[in-house]
């Protein structure tokens, strides 16, 4: 058994703890650098969304002005996708994705540690707007012409501009990192066919962030220009063309949504096996279907733009209905993977499921959005809101808690605690669908998105306070998962190289593992290595017999 | 069966705070085309989510591990009858939505020769409604503008927009159209609808427009061919038109004298679910006037006549129960009791 140390000493420099962080190049310190700076943002992004709440509780303007509202609406949107959702699911990527490829690190780790340290920036510097006469104030989306200066002549818009540029770029320069360690790192026996399924989806989001992101880059470059030079891209009074705007931000915005979506969705494809003690049912259905949706995604951007009266309506309709069926097959892979399984009802695994079963929801109300007639009535209404929320919150942060309670035992090496775990679930489920299934109702009677206000004489505001109180009840479910992490780092219960059993080779190493990852690996011979390791073909063979035969980690 | 029992409730809970997920009542021709549609896409709906929540609850209860049961599973990898079958379901559905789709679009995009042409013009934040015959309705702060338009006939709206994009939205006839400046690119978007029903309908910007996006309302009024071509004529002669077509629509009818700061009558009572008149004289000479509330919150704000004169308020449809009328000068004296039976 031939071992080699890959473990660097650091007898000879001691370095303080901060700079140890700050300058850290390790996929795995990086990787928690892009969790723990997610959840701040979330929870930044995340009072802004209890502020737009008090403020639609009730009719009349409470505590805020116009401005303010529509500022905190424009930063809750911004925030919560580009500085939570994407970079919280690619600080997961960035842990586990070496890890379940059996590899030491990404391919560029200098690129790695740049990319995130690009997020705080922007993010700071979206934010920053507050401090110069008050931040963008134009929604998430930006709309042309809007935006152009003569409208919004605050120089929040050109923060925010700017900011979004700079986490464009750290995206783009993860995904390239992303696609070169899964094509160019993988351990040996680990075929494209054997790699777990959320490496697979992390490998179509970076493909999708690599098509899409510079088209964004670009609009945003274009939009400074007409801001500050004297440009005429989107403003129609000096020849520009407004609808261009809308174009070039959904040609982006859509591939966008499946960024958001397709990790989550792998965290869901290994946590719902592991805790059915199953094999995922159709693996490489999912993979193709994976891959369709990622196809499907860049030819869908105009049903975001169906009143405009500017689109092929037929076409963008039929593509976007075209979704629902490799989504589809992805719902019954799930379902046919808790059949006859043997469910162990983990908060990993509540989470997993409370996903399915909303992501559901934000599905059906797409495939409704798709026909140009009734978007004719919904889009832009509260509809819209419920069903985006459905989506990035019912599914993807769902998929976020799912894999925070699952891959926490192997960041940390220990456990959270579950009974708090299960309290945080049902308080955050049932408070998510207060605050949001209330919306697709307000939406369908005729409420606007993106009203500072309302009439009383509207017959909205019954459904507004349910929506105010679930919101609250949602940041309520976050205290039992702040003192949970907490109480769990300091003295939680003891995890143990792989805590439930699990499947990829993540779980193969120490928890946490140690620099570099692996000393040695199991042989890899299906997408499952280490439950064929511990359950054998059929009969049980017993781990270290076959740890005797492993590749060295770095052949 | 504690999760079920959770779970369960949990959706009770959802579908009473959700109410009945329908659009309102659609009155226009092409509204009730896309209501019909609605309601086959609900349904379709509805069946793929009792069915796969419907799963879920089974696994979760039926496929519970039992403690200290460590035998594994089968271990089914897939089957590819059932995966080409559950392949097959969301396409037939795809096709279904689809095909349904594009034949409500032609209906609600059809074009004819419209009965009245009238130019929307949308800029922060208010809306100007241009008519033919030439005149201009504007809306002021606070006061949004009224679009009369005659029922039964199309209508077609011309879109334009003077600044950023807005979008002229009317619930209850379940369409939207943006209003979008494109510049040399292309004309401005049109929209025609043909109302089915006489009656006020208020609409609102539906594009984020800036500040005052939230204040952006403005109103339709579709009334009979006779009362429109009224309208607009006393509009041409620079005459303030009388907000016609009312009597028609007066079901029931309260009428209501102020007089020594005192109402006439103390209680009255109406159908639910039916606007009705009421009659409102004031024989003062100081401001009085009537106005419905559920406990503090008022449903109804009749305009205030602040000298002896009559108007004729119409009073949206009320659901079933007990309220209150006032004059909103003298919330305190002038009060009494509404009844709304079923």
């Amino acid at each position: 058994m031939a071992t080699t140390t890959l473990e660097p000493r650091s007898g000879t420099i001691r370095r303080s703890w901060v700079i140890e962080w700050l300058t850290t190049v390790d996929h795995k310190k990086i990787g928690v650098l892009y969790i723990v700076n997610s959840f701040l943002f979330f929870f930044a992004a995340g009072i802004l969304a209890l502020v737009i709440r008090s403020e639609l509780a009730v009719p009349g303007m409470q505590f805020l002005d116009h401005d303010t509202y529509n500022q905190a609406f424009t930063m809750h949107g911004t925030i919560m996708l580009f500085l939570f959702i994407i970079p919280a699911l690619s600080g997961f990527a960035n842990y586990i994705v070496p890890l379940q490829l059996g590899a030491p690190d990404m391919a560029f780790p200098r690129i790695n540690a740049l990319s995130f340290w690009l997020l705080p920036l922007g993010g700071i510097l979206i934010f920053s707007g507050y401090l110069f006469g008050g931040a963008a104030a134009e929604g998430w989306t930006g709309y042309s012409p809007l935006t152009a200066d003569r409208f919004s002549p605050g120089v929040g818009t050109d923060l925010w501009i700017i900011g979004l540029a700079l986490v464009g770029t750290a995206s783009i320069l993860g995904a390239v990192n992303s696609i070169t360690t899964i094509f160019k790192m993988r351990a040996p026996g680990m075929t494209l066919f054997r790699m777990p399924i959320f490496v697979w989806t992390v490998l179509v989001t970076a493909v999708l962030i690599l098509l899409a992101t510079p088209v964004l880059t670009a609009g945003l470059i274009a939009l400074f220009i007409d801001r500050n030079y004297g440009g005429s891209f989107f403003d129609p009074s000096v020849g520009g063309n407004p609808i261009l705007w809308q174009h070039i931000f959904w040609f982006f915005g859509h591939p966008e949504v499946y960024i958001v979506i397709l990790p989550a969705m792998g965290v869901v494809s290994e946590v719902l096996p592991v805790f059915s003690r199953k094999p995922l049912f159709g693996y490489k259905a999912f993979v193709f279907a994976t891959i369709a949706i990622g196809l499907l995604s860049f030819s869908v951007w105009a049903h975001h733009m169906f009143t405009t009266g500017a689109v092929f309506l037929p076409f963008f309709s039929f593509m976007t209905a075209l979704i629902a069926i490799p989504t589809g097959i992805k719902m019954f892979n799930w379902l046919g993977t808790l059949y006859r399984g043997k469910l162990m009802l983990t908060t990993a695994m509540l989470f997993a499921l409370g996903f399915i079963a909303m992501f559901l929801i934000g599905g059906i109300s797409g495939v409704m959005l798709a026909s140009p007639p009734i978007d004719f009535h919904v889009q832009d209404t509260y509809f819209v809101v419920a069903h985006l929320h459905y989506v990035f919150f019912g599914g993807s942060v769902f998929g976020v808690f799912a894999a925070t309670y699952y891959w926490f035992p192997k960041m940390s090496g220990r456990k959270l605690n579950e009974p708090l775990g299960k309290v945080h679930f049902w308080i955050h489920f049932i408070g998510f669908n207060l605050a949001f299934f209330p919306m697709h109702q307000l939406g369908l009677s005729g409420m606007p998105r993106r009203i500072a206000d309302y009439s009383p004489d509207a017959g909205w505001t019954v459904l507004n306070l349910a929506s105010t109180v679930g919101a609250f009840m949602i940041a309520v479910s976050i205290i039992p998962f702040l003192i949970n992490v907490v109480a769990s780092l300091i003295n939680g219960e003891p995890a143990g190289d792989d805590p439930w059993e699990g499947n990829t080779l993540e779980w193969a190493t120490t928890s946490p593992p140690p620099p570099y990852n692996f000393d040695r690996l199991p042989p890899i011979h299906s997408e499952r290595p280490l439950f064929f390791l511990t359950h054998g073909h059929g009969h049980a063979v017993a781990r270290d017999e076959d740890l005797d035969e492993t590749h060295e980690a770095q052949a | 069966m504690r999760f079920l029992g959770r779970a369960a409730g949990a959706l009770v809970l959802l579908g009473l705070l959700g109410g009945c997920m329908l659009p309102p009542q659609p009155a226009t021709e092409g509204g009730k085309d896309v209501f019909n549609l609605y309601l086959l896409v609900l349904g379709l709906a509805l069946i793929v989510f009792v069915g796969v929540e419907g799963f879920i609850l089974y696994a979760v209860v039926r496929y519970r591990r039992k403690p200290g049961d460590d035998v594994l599973p089968e271990q089914l990898h897939g089957n590819t009858t059932v995966e080409i079958i559950w392949t097959a379901i969301p396409t037939v559905i795809v096709f279904i939505l689809f095909t349904f789709s594009m034949i409500t679009l032609g209906e609600v995009d059809a074009h004819q020769d419209p009965g009245a042409t009238i130019e929307v013009e949308g800029f922060q934040w208010q809306w100007t409604f241009n008519y033919e015959e030439g005149v201009t309705i504007r809306g002021e702060p606070g006061k949004p503008p009224v679009m009369a338009v005659p029922v039964g006939e199309p209508v077609r709206l011309i879109l334009k927009s003077l600044d950023v994009n807005h979008s002229w939205y009317v619930p209850q006839f379940l369409i939207k159209r943006d209003l979008i400046d494109f510049g040399d690119a292309r004309g401005p978007n049109e929209l025609e609808f043909t109302v089915t029903e006489e009656g006020t309908y208020s609409g609102q910007c539906a594009e984020f427009c800036g500040t005052g996006h939230a204040d952006m309302t403005f109103v339709v009024q579709a009334m009979s061919r006779a009362d429109y071509d009224a309208y607009i004529a006393a509009l041409v002669a620079g005459e303030t038109p009388v907000p016609s077509g009312g009597s028609a629509e007066c079901g029931t009818t309260i009428s209501i004298v102020a007089a020594n700061t005192q109402f006439d009558i103390d209680s009255f009572e109406v159908p639910a679910g039916t606007p009705f008149c009421i009659e409102f004289e004031n024989q003062d000479a100081i401001q009085h006037n009537v106005a419905i509330l559920d406990n503090g919150t008022p449903l109804f704000e009749g305009e205030f006549l602040n000298e002896p004169g009559t108007i004729t308020y119409q009073v949206p449809a009320l659901e079933a129960g007990d309220y209150q009328f006032l004059c909103q000068a003298h919330p305190t004296t002038m009060v009494g009791d509404v009844t709304v039976t079923q």
